[in-house]
């Protein structure tokens, strides 16, 4: 069968698949390779911008008083950096690589819609536009949070209808009709598009926390929407819903709010745990520990995860036995959380462990994680977060997790399937001068964020007393860290992208049908749709993973090996 | 390269010998000293203890602590343990051992998360319970969340217990005391130590948070709901009370002074401060407010105009 | 949404039952959407119980209540309108085109009623969407379900066009199924809010 190019300039010569020409990633193409592609560059370059808003953040806070920008600045940029990070960070470069992945992952030429698929991408850099743009008009950008509880952000202080917070809400929502489409699409994908022999629990775990993720887009969004619907008549044509002052009730845009809010942060996480259900098999060359447990704990989390979104509503005049419910909830999580933390761990030992990048960033990820949730269960003791919620406490929790878990996976991430997506290799030693960097840093900034919420320093505050300013010139020193260690991340991609050496189709080894097309894979993936014959990660096995194709295996490139060893 | 080297024959179960077993129970005793050294010293960690309530949290902190270092501890060393000496040799392109589970692994590390989690939520309730500060019929009746209007209010309070009852109204950016039965305002909350303290919490315009770090006390003061707090202060000396919910853009400068006295030094505080006459209190965000709209170069955004400042009897 | 189906996949050499799996999907993926998009107007009904239950002054000044008999009216015509699309689709599948066109014809002219109906409801009625949470409430459900019918003629009025395409209903229907599901969500959404605006006063 002859493959059928329908990208413009795309050549496929000889065994290496020369690599998709440049203009493609500006066009729209309907490739989920390209798209994936498309999602992780322009998240990437949010990324940047947030972590400029978070320079521009810690610069202020490194000494006492507001005195490096305006107040309605610093407000403004917590805002922008909240929400830039993650609506346009981790949100869209999960879901490029989970676009790119899945597909090759199930055995599939793309996903289920493959229009639909380009459209939602499409909508991501126009949020992206919005966001910025309404840094011009004279109102400034939204600045009441990443959770605009009104009063606040119903006040309306230049009176124009198109302010910051109406276009903030614009962009969220357009944001959120992508995420629908998306979450239709993988759900539609993983449901439908398997190859034959790809039975659910043949399915590598990657592709489960990508399920039970998208699941929770489907059901939570939608109440973020309502909310967000009627924030918006507030503000704009004057209706009363969350406005006491007009009899209405401020606190249900709260429920609202984190109904979405709190099961957003596991869309977020579940991915990264599939990440490092990847990788740790492949470094560690062991199976996955408990494979199937650990698939089904993502939809624990997922059914657990739409229950326990009081936790940050604590203080928030709910009433006492919603506290405890939703302690009690909020709790459980750990249960599934922790079988898939133990079976990691499991995985690793007794293996044969490679230390390069991806799995440094990963075993990195993987132990900020499990700081990060034990302050997530000392949030959830109702007493004890009575004291530390709203203050630095909280914000080094969950940096934690979205800088030390969420970031350091993704980038766990990139550098692996790296010589998958571009067909070339990274370079190992600026690799790993990113990773140190990175990991101290994290540490530096956010440690020191714990013992300033505990002595009672709040957040969003642009100024503070000065008995705080030790641990605080310490968090400004570790972001500035953190703001450098991205560059030899930079350097390193596009320096490999460009003149690295030739990556082969499987250069670490690893069991899995994307393993098995050329790097880059060809642009319906699969020259014959497999036939999945055995359990994923088979490391220490010698079971092949999928059946022989009998004729034509003379079209496959030379260099794949077979998945038998 | 599609060829890949045989690993040696491991069998997965070799059954733990005595040795081994000595090995862990020895590392889980010196790892829950280490845990139990940490939670100790978290203590020193948070601010002193003022109320009554604040030793309470602090107890199911600690506990916290101790427990969240024994699994982070465990965790981390496992793994560091795997790093520094499970390492493939560079020329090693082997596999490891053919583990895909174990059963009986799976089942306790899954129970014991339950049990914890039990244990400290039973533990975490119990202190709420203890600090008294939600009203008497928190549990029992089933109230809508939005309904519920005294989230941490009276509790039974046995009769013979005294109550100190006063207002504090909160507006953008300024918090007033009132003391009703000797109708006295004042900018900074004075209190009377080891006496039940009942607040009543308003707010004008958005929703603030009453935050007392050295009570471990906090609530949302919300526009159109009146809301009761209660603790007791056990400790003179004068604190800080800062707005914990974000309101806007001199949410920073919401903050008041805390002064616990013995009872006498309060009667005579109030005594002396009802006679005072109300005038203007001083207030930051006003003063930035009016700076920031005289200024002819404008470097920021336009911000809601701040209330009028408190007039009170009693400011500093 | 028969959109999605894109010319790419013509290129794509033809498997016979390609065609087939491709309207199974796009079937599943709608019904994975209207799921997802039930929980918009959950949410609206939760909000509105929740502020129902607790308003102290819930009907703002003036306002005795709704009125109960020409929205009763509109109701009937619109959940028999559902039965009536349903037969359109028998219709289709009996290849009977011009039964399809008619029964699709009469669905639309009911949805329409329906929407006149509230648009007259609506001009007499003596509050706003900014009088109070009630008025809010009230024009935000309807409104918004209103928007729903709206599609939903649309939608018909699409398909209807595509049948006058010779041969255009030969390979599958998804488009028509996917129109009638949607006009049944909307009549159960519609029966919720019926019972929540006007019986529960
Ligand atoms: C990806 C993001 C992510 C993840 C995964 C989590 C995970 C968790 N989070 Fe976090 N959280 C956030 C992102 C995240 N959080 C954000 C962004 C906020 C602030 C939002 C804002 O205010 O702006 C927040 C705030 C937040 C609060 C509100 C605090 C406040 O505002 O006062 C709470 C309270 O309960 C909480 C709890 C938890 C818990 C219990 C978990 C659990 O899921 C953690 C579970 C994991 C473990 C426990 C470790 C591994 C388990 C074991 C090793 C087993 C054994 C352990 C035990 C038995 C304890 N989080
Ligand atoms: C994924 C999510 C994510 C990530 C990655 C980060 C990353 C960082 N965040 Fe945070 N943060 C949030 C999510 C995130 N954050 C959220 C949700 C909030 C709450 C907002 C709210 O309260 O509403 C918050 C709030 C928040 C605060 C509290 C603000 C306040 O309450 O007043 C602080 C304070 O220090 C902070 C700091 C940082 C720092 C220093 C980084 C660093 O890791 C950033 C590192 C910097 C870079 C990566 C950029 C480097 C770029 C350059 C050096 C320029 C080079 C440029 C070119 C090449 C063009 N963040
Ligand atoms: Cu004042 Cu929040
Ligand atoms: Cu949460």
């Amino acid at each position: 069968m002859t493959q059928i190019s329908l990208t413009p300039g795309v050549s496929h010569e000889g065994d290496h698949p020369s690599a998709t020409h440049w203009k493609t990633y500006f066009s729209f193409s309907t490739d989920h390779k390209v798209i994936g592609i498309q999602y992780i560059v322009t998240s990437f370059f949010f990324f940047l911008v947030g972590g400029i808003f978070a320079m521009v953040i810690r610069g202020e806070l490194i000494t006492p008083p507001a005195d490096l920008v305006e107040r309605t600045v610093y407000n403004a940029m917590f805002t922008m950096h909240g929400t830039v990070m993650l609506f346009l960070w981790t949100f869209p470069v999960l879901l490029g690589l989970s676009n790119y992945l899945v597909p090759l992952m199930i055995g599939a030429r793309d996903m289920a819609f493959p229009r639909l698929n380009a459209i939602a991408f499409w909508m991501v850099p126009v949020t992206g536009i919005l966001m910025m743009a309404s840094f011009l008009l004279p109102s400034g950008s939204a600045q009441s949070g990443w959770w605009s509880y009104p009063p606040v952000s119903i006040q309306n202080p230049t009176g124009y209808w198109l302010n910051g917070q109406t276009v903030w809400i614009l962009a969220v929502a357009i944001s959120g009709v992508a995420s629908i489409m998306g979450a239709v699409n993988f759900v539609t994908t993983i449901v439908k598009m398997r190859a034959p022999g790809m039975t659910f629990f043949r399915m590598p775990a990657f592709v489960w926390t990508v399920f039970a993720a998208q699941i929770i887009q489907l059901f939570g969004l939608p109440a973020l929407t309502a909310g967000a619907v009627m924030l918006l008549f507030d503000i704009t044509v004057g209706t009363s819903f969350f406005d006491p002052a007009k009899g209405g009730d401020a606190v249900l845009f709260q429920h609202f709010f984190w109904f979405y809010s709190h099961p957003a942060v596991y869309v977020i996480i579940l991915p990264v745990f599939g990440i490092f259900s990847e990788l740790f098999p492949v470094y560690a060359r062991k199976p996955l520990f408990g494979y199937k447990v650990v698939a089904v704990s993502s939809l624990i989390i997922t059914a657990v995860s739409c229950l326990v979104w009081v936790h940050h509503m604590y203080s928030s005049g709910t009433a006492a036995w919603m506290r405890l419910v939703f302690m009690l909830s909020t709790m459980f999580v750990s249960v599934p959380t922790g079988i898939k933390v133990f079976a990691w761990v499991a995985t690793i030992w007794g293996g044969k462990l490679r230390l390069n990048t991806p799995m440094l960033f990963a075993l990195g990820a993987l132990i900020m994680f499990v700081f990060a949730g034990i302050t997530g269960i000392m949030l959830a003791a109702v007493p004890v977060d009575i004291h530390v919620n709203n203050t630095y406490f909280v914000v080094g929790h969950f940096h934690y997790v979205l800088y030390g878990t969420v970031t350091m996976a993704i980038y766990a991430a990139l550098y692996h399937w790296f010589p998958k997506m571009t067909g070339r290799m990274y370079y190992e030693g600026l690799g790993k001068l990113h990773f140190w960097l990175t990991f101290i840093g994290t540490n530096l900034n956010f440690l020191p964020m714990h013992p300033l919420g505990l002595q009672g320093m709040l957040r969003r505050v642009a100024s503070y007393d000065p008995e705080f300013t030790f641990w605080n010139v310490m968090a400004s020193i570790g972001g500035f860290l953190l703001g450098m260690s991205t560059l030899p991340f930079i350097l390193n991609m596009v320096s490999s992208w460009v003149n690295g050496a030739q990556a082969p189709a499987n250069p670490w080894r690893a069991i899995g049908l994307e393993w098995l097309v050329p790097s880059p894979p060809p642009h319906e993936n699969f020259e014959e749709i497999p036939t999945v014959i055995s359990e994923p990660y088979g490391y220490g096995k010698s079971d092949p993973l999928v059946a022989p194709v009998d004729h034509g295996s003379e079209a496959l490139p030379s260099e794949v090996p077979s998945p038998s060893h | 390269m599609s060829q890949q080297l045989k690993g040696e024959p491991v069998s997965p179960k070799q059954g733990m010998s005595l040795y081994r077993w000595l090995m862990l129970i020895a590392l889980a005793l010196v790892l829950a000293i280490i845990s139990l050294g940490i939670g100790k010293l978290s203590y020193s960690w948070l601010p002193p203890q003022a109320s009554a309530e604040s030793q309470l949290i602090d107890n199911l902190f600690s506990f916290l602590v101790t427990l969240g270092s024994f699994i982070f501890l465990g965790v981390t060393g496992t793994v560091l343990y795997s790093i520094f000496f499970q390492q493939a040799s560079k020329y090693d392109s082997s596999d490891g051992p053919h583990i895909e589970g174990n059963i009986t692994l799976e089942v306790i590390w899954t129970a014991i998360p339950i049990l914890l989690v039990v244990w400290i939520a039973t533990y975490s309730y119990q202190i709420y319970i203890d600090m008294n500060i939600q009203t008497g019929m928190g549990l029992g009746h089933i109230h809508l969340p939005i309904k519920m209007e005294s989230a941490m209010a009276a509790p039974m309070t046995n009769g013979s217990e005294e109550v100190e009852n006063i207002d504090v109204q909160a507006k953008q950016w300024a918090w007033v005391f009132n003391y009703p039965e000797q109708g006295v305002s004042s900018t900074e909350l004075h209190l009377p130590s080891d006496r039940r303290i009942r607040l009543t919490l308003k707010s004008e315009d958005v929703i603030h948070g009453f935050y007392i770090p050295a009570f471990r006390i906090k609530q949302d003061a919300i526009p159109g709901r009146t809301i009761q707090v209660e603790f007791t202060p056990i400790r003179q000396g004068k604190y800080r009370l800062r707005d914990s919910q974000f309101s806007g853009t001199y949410f920073a400068t919401m903050q008041a002074n805390v002064v616990v006295q013995s009872p006498e030094d309060y009667q005579k505080w109030l005594k002396t401060s009802s006679k005072l006459k109300p005038t203007v209190a001083e207030n930051e965000a006003a003063s930035e407010y009016a700076q920031e709209v005289k200024a002819s170069f404008k470097t920021g955004w336009p911000s809601i105009a701040p209330a009028n400042p408190p007039v009170v009897n009693y400011h500093n | 949404m028969s959109s999605m189906i894109t010319t790419e996949h013509f290129l794509r050499p033809i498997v016979p039952e390609r065609h087939h799996d491709e309207e199974a999907n796009s079937m599943f993926g709608f019904v994975v959407f209207l799921l997802s998009e039930s929980v918009i107007f959950i949410s609206f009904f939760v909000g509105y119980i929740a502020y129902k239950t607790s308003a102290i002054n819930w009907l703002p000044p003036g306002v005795s209540g709704l009125e109960v008999k020409e929205p009763a009216i509109n109701t009937v015509v619109l959940v028999s309108s559902s039965f009536v699309i349903y037969i359109a689709e028998k219709f289709l599948e009996r290849k009977n085109l011009l039964g399809f066109r008619l029964f699709l014809i009469l669905t639309m002219a009911m949805g329409t009623y329906f929407l006149v109906g509230q648009g007259i409801e609506w001009s007499n009625l003596e509050f706003g969407f900014t009088s109070g949470v009630f008025g809010g409430m009230f024009y935000l459900l309807t409104g918004f379900h209103g928007l729903h019918v709206l599609t939903g003629i649309l939608l018909q009025g699409l398909i209807l066009g595509r049948s006058f395409i010779p041969g255009n209903y030969d390979t599958g229907h998804f488009g028509v199924n996917a129109t009638s599901l949607f006009w049944h969500f909307v009549d159960v959404i519609w029966i919720i809010l019926f019972v929540l605006l006007y019986l529960w006063q």
